[in-house]
């Protein structure tokens, strides 16, 4: 156990460090100087290490605001995004995970379940868009100060939209998750091993194959914050949600490199959290590096 | 039913349908090939005629996919986009293999912790979204590189899949019966790589092929690819951000275009529903 502890731990402060290098070579882009010559560039990329080890991250070229502060201004609307989706794609994900596995529900769906993955999440977004404008004649709103302000009606147009993309890509991956890890559980020797001491198979299932299946997915909690971010950037794009996603392209579109490597910073140890606490979680639940 | 009695009937049946499945696919992509590669041909308009019918005609007999905004054919652009997109998604899938797949495989066995070290990086590099990736390698080059751009942001992933496979590989009683006898390393690699192209060379292209496609595309469409007057696919639908609520045709029939591209390339690949490419 304390060496499984040391190795995710270790495993954790690299990912965190090796992110912390990224964005401070991305950050001394804004260095003037920076672009004359290897040395020029290693001595601004040593520079901002040091200013980030110290929490400064420098200023944003575009707006002359701290670039902390321009990114802690968007950044709670694309958890906010983000967390809303992940549950859409929990409540989704899971059951979608289970009954597609059923041998008939599986044959109807597959066809279709493989056009659906194959849409890119923009498009899917400008036809969710498309649908709720012509069809339902409800305009998505871009979220103001606050993400709840309002009433139910101005809420529901601001959230339900992007949400829905966010979750959709979030669902698409935790039920692939929860599939392949069915599927690994499955081929353990021990299910047929257990099957020959006479226990009845939803005994099995429930005791023994559930753990593992829950712990499976959750060593994948990573690739689905990947998923779920990557939804994010697209849906704040096309609902023309002020969040941390977009504010990264654009402060790329603006080489506003201060902004963006704080972003990069933040999203990139999101991700390595989310590996470490699912590994944890993990080992917690089946006793054993998943 | 439960979770694990679920995979039974899916296992059993896989392998016949999942190689229809790809020669499905495979067929899919030569004969979007052939569009692509006679996209001049095929195409009534040259790439970005303006003018050729009147102003947001609707799909009929003449104009099977319509008209935009200044009049150009919808069809026509569609299936130069659509080169477009598959020429430089080709690029990138070259990418990928080079250094995603092939240098993954040999980093592996490097010496001197440079495995460990190359791991790493590419565990860093893959925290963060490939697609954000792609338009930072973009905003950091030029859009004339989109296509290498994202064939490198699929990279890490492609790197770790193959670097693991390797070390597996590595791991195996018969590499280590083999070793035992004084078979020297370098002819071990070799036939593990040889083993490794031989048998998923053409999934781990469609796969790659696919990643790189939506990547490609979804930078476009944030304006971090192909810039006008050549026109991708999801440049054109970017473009039509303006008008599809009521000249629908203008995105809808790129995005099915687009669509068709990538359930093709998943198809070949064999890729489960919701797989990540």
């Amino acid at each position: 156990m304390v060496r499984l502890l040391v190795r995710q731990a270790l495993r954790f402060l690299l990912g965190l460090i090796g992110a912390v290098l990224a964005a401070a070579a991305l950050s001394a882009l804004s260095i003037d100087g920076a672009g004359q010559g290897a040395g020029a560039y290693a001595a601004a990329v040593l520079s901002r290490l040091g200013h980030m080890v110290q929490l400064d991250f420098g200023l944003s070229l575009v707006s002359g605001w701290s670039a902390s502060g321009e990114v802690a201004q968007s950044l709670p609307y694309t958890i906010s995004l983000v967390g809303l989706g992940a549950l859409l794609a929990l409540a989704v994900g899971v059951p979608l995970g289970v009954l597609l596995g059923t041998s008939p529900v599986r044959r109807a769906a597959a066809p279709l379940i493989q056009v659906v993955a194959a849409a890119p999440v923009f498009c899917a977004a400008m036809a969710l868009s498309w649908i709720s404008i012509r069809l339902l004649g409800a305009h998505p709103l871009v979220p103001g100060s606050h993400l709840f302000a309002g009433n139910a009606a101005t809420v529901a147009n601001t959230l339900v939209l992007p949400v829905v993309t966010v979750g959709a890509a979030g669902a698409a991956a935790v039920q692939l998750a929860l599939r392949r890890a069915a599927s690994q559980a499955q081929q353990q020797s021990w299910r047929v091993s257990l099957k020959l001491m006479g226990l009845p198979s939803f005994e099995i299932d429930r005791v023994y194959v559930a753990p593992e299946v829950v712990a499976g997915v959750l060593v994948n909690l990573g690739e689905v914050t990947l998923a779920l971010f990557s939804a994010a950037a697209v849906a704040e794009y096309v609902f023309g949600w002020p969040g941390a996603a977009v504010l990264f392209v654009k402060s790329l579109a603006f080489a506003d490199w201060n902004v963006a490597a704080l972003i990069l910073l933040v999203f990139a140890a999101i991700k390595i959290t989310a590996d470490l606490i699912g590994s944890l979680a993990s080992h917690a639940i089946i006793g054993e590096p998943a | 039913m439960s979770v694990a009695t679920l995979s039974d009937t899916t296992r059993s049946a896989a392998p016949l349908v999942r190689n229809v499945i790809r020669a499905i696919g495979f067929g899919g992509l030569g004969i979007l090939g052939i569009v692509v590669v006679g996209a001049n041909v095929f195409a009534r308009a040259p790439a970005g005629e303006a003018g050729y019918g009147p102003s947001f005609a609707l799909p009929s007999y003449a104009f099977p996919f319509g008209t935009d905004e200044i009049g150009r054919d919808v069809l026509s652009e569609t299936i130069h986009a659509l080169a477009l997109t598959s020429s430089r998604a080709l690029l990138g899938t070259l990418i990928v293999l080079a250094f995603g797949e092939l240098l993954g495989f040999a980093a592996a066995r490097l010496p001197f912790g440079l495995n460990r070290t190359s791991r790493w990086m590419a565990r860093v590099t893959g925290a963060v979204p490939p697609l954000l990736l792609a338009v930072l390698a973009v905003a950091l080059t030029s859009p004339q590189f989109a296509a290498i751009a994202a064939g490198l942001a699929a990279v890490p992933l492609a790197f770790a899949r193959a670097y693991d496979r390797a070390s597996n590989a590595d791991r195996v009683a018969n590499a280590e019966y083999a070793r035992a006898t004084g078979i020297p390393p370098a002819v071990l690699f070799r036939r593990d790589l040889t083993y490794e192209f031989r048998d998923r060379i053409f999934s781990i292209a469609a796969r790659a092929f696919a990643a790189v496609t939506i990547t490609l595309s979804t930078a476009s469409f944030f304006g971090f690819g192909a810039t006008q007057p050549a026109r991708g696919l999801g440049l054109m639908i970017a473009a039509s951000r303006q008008y599809y609520l009521v000249a629908w045709w203008t995105a809808l029939f790129p995005a099915l275009a687009l669509l068709i591209l990538i359930l093709f390339a998943r198809m070949a690949a064999g890729l489960e529903e919701g797989e990540r490419p």
